[in-house]
């Protein structure tokens, strides 16, 4: 069930009839919304509404485990938090990297003359398992470092399951959503206007922009870089980058928008990211909720941040980017995208600290630039299908490409890629600003100005709607 | 709520002192309305692609009808000129003249 479908749009009306109804018993209400995201879940695949519950329950009673183990010293605690963890990272081994690591195996064991059938499995990867297995991660660490408490099972798992984050993030921690499931929430005219106005721009962004800069040059010129010309080479390339911010955010405002109409207070995912002067700087604006999650998580508590010296740092980073690469997925082109990221970032914090005393600094423009290009080559990567495929296109945008090849690139996809990057120089409240001015309506003069807002949309979408990019992880 | 996690819900000025919920529901519902008017062919097409069965046959019917009445009296015009226009900026290319452009020329 995908959020900028009609199927939806009714979905969503009737959980907002509903729950809104049962305000009068916040559990009940909470028993609603949890049996409406498993229903939204089971439309991907009913058996994993079934995984679901079992990650909850578990995660549930790992982090129970840990308050009851509060007597028996630290060692019981740990013990139980790092089985915890063990378990949630079985299930995505065994979903997501199973066949993966099995392949690479079979390559190793070829190359030394020990060729044999691998017993793949072919695992369908349930949506959003990269998504609900970190949430319930974090929440286990949280309470082991007792940031927050245990708490009930309904709550935990509704926190796993709540469909506007389900399948796609923003990876809502439990430090931001328990303390909100405590109490009935109550739906103001602020966030009820913001949310309007977040999930009309999402929907813009997706099936607008995205959509058509997808089907329209993206998706033809990757599937085959070596028959187009450079500069469908190079507007492609620009335009993926404009096609996964619009995607991606999309997604995310959608989210944030669709909890706000329940009462729910979600956190920003994306903040202009192609502004940033730095990578270090991007991945403050780019999906945030996971960026953070890898440097809380993984960066500074599993791996020891900087407290180790300087070159344990630079490795620290470069392995905190690796993983988040192979988070994305079970492929080779992730993992470089990783490397890349992680690499890059290593550089800027030695150059940062050797730099000579007195030379200048990159003006912030030119940086803004470099770092859009760096970005820009990580996207190759992580859109190409395979490394040979990255490499041709690569190969082609520098080589000339395929001359006399037909130009693909149109001047809408040019118009709209321009469009997209605007997003990232346009004033950083400006949706806020439209929230409030938009606040103060008469409800039958917003209701129509929503109406006729989505059926322009909707005259321009292109026909059918694809999934979100990061359903897929 | 902790801070140091902002939200573009958290609109920067003094909240309105005013209930939300009504107000919700009343712009919910007057959007609907006005959709159903104005974007009569979504509801259309949804109902056509539904899995087959009586009802996706008498929905998609009604559906159709629908159509037909808002394109009567006129109120589906906004939106059939807003797409044609779109498709033609869709199909517009660099230097070249479109295939329907080849369709009428002489």
């Amino acid at each position: 069930m995908l959020f900028p479908t009609l199927t939806f749009g009714l979905f969503f009306l009737l959980v907002f009839s509903v729950t809104w109804a049962a305000r009068g018993s916040n559990e009940w209400r909470k028993i609603l919304l949890l049996l409406a995201s498993w229903v939204f879940y089971g439309a991907w695949d009913w058996r994993f509404v079934a995984l679901l519950i079992v990650s909850a329950v578990l995660n549930w009673g790992a982090a129970r485990l840990i308050e009851l183990a509060e007597s028996h010293g630290e060692g019981s605690r740990k013990a139980i938090m790092l089985m915890g963890i063990a378990a949630n990272l079985a299930i995505l081994g065994v979903f997501k990297y199973y066949d993966f690591f099995l392949e690479q195996l079979g390559a190793i064991l070829a190359g030394v003359g020990f060729e044999r059938d691998m017993p793949l499995m072919q695992i369908v990867l349930p949506v959003g398992v990269s998504f609900f297995t970190f949430q319930g991660m974090s929440y286990l660490i949280d309470v082991y470092k007792r940031r927050i408490h245990a708490e009930r099972l309904l709550d935990i798992t509704l926190l796993m399951s709540f469909f506007p984050h389900l399948v796609a993030g923003p990876i809502v921690r439990g430090s931001d959503l328990l303390p909100q499931f405590k109490r009935t929430p109550v739906l103001t005219r602020d966030m009820a206007t913001m949310g309007i106005v977040l999930i009309v721009w999402g929907l813009f962004k997706k099936a607008v922009v995205a959509s058509e800069i997808s089907t329209g040059l993206v998706d033809p010129v990757f599937f085959d870089p070596a028959s187009h010309s450079a500069l469908d080479l190079l507007a492609a390339a620009y335009g993926y980058a404009v096609q996964i911010y619009c995607d991606f955010s999309a997604y995310s405002d959608m989210a944030i928008g669709i909890a706000a109409l329940l009462g729910y207070r979600f956190p920003l995912n994306f903040d202009q990211p192609y502004r940033a002067a730095s990578l270090q700087e991007f991945w403050r604006r780019w999906h945030i909720s996971l960026s953070s999650w890898l440097r809380d998580y993984l960066y500074i508590d599993a791996l020891g941040g900087n407290r180790n010296g300087f070159a344990r740092q630079c490795v620290n980073l470069l392995a905190t980017m690796l993983l988040g690469g192979l988070w994305h997925g079970a492929k080779w082109t992730f993992v470089i995208w990783g490397a890349l990221h992680g690499g890059v970032l290593a550089l800027e914090r030695i150059w940062e600290r050797r730099r000579p005393e007195g030379f200048p600094r990159l003006p912030k423009a030119l940086g803004v630039i470099v770092t859009f290009h760096i970005v820009v080559l990580g996207w190759i990567f992580f859109r190409a299908d395979s490394f040979g495929q990255a490499t041709a296109y690569l190969g082609g945008l520098l080589g000339g490409g395929m001359p006399g090849a037909e130009l693909v690139v149109t001047p809408l996809a040019v118009a709209l890629i321009a469009l997209g990057m605007s997003f990232h120089f346009a004033p950083r409240n400006l949706g806020q600003d439209i929230a409030l001015r938009l606040r103060w309506l008469p409800a039958p003069a917003l209701g129509a100005l929503v109406a006729v807002t989505v059926m322009i949309v909707d005259a321009m979408r292109f026909e059918g709607v694809a999934p979100f990019i990061y359903y897929q992880f | 709520m902790p801070r140091e996690t902002p939200s573009p819900i958290d609109l920067p000025a003094e909240p309105v002192d005013a209930p939300g919920l009504g107000w919700t529901a009343g712009v919910m519902a007057i959007a609907v309305l006005f959709l159903l008017a104005l974007n009569a062919v979504s509801l259309r097409d949804w109902a056509a692609d539904l899995t087959p069965s009586p009802a996706q046959a008498r929905l998609a019917e009604a559906t159709e009808s629908w159509l037909g009445f808002t394109e009567a009296v006129g109120v589906g015009k906004p939106r059939a000129w807003l797409h044609d226009q779109w498709k033609k900026a869709e199909n517009a290319h660099f230097g070249a003249t479109t295939p329907e452009d080849a369709t009428i020329a002489p």
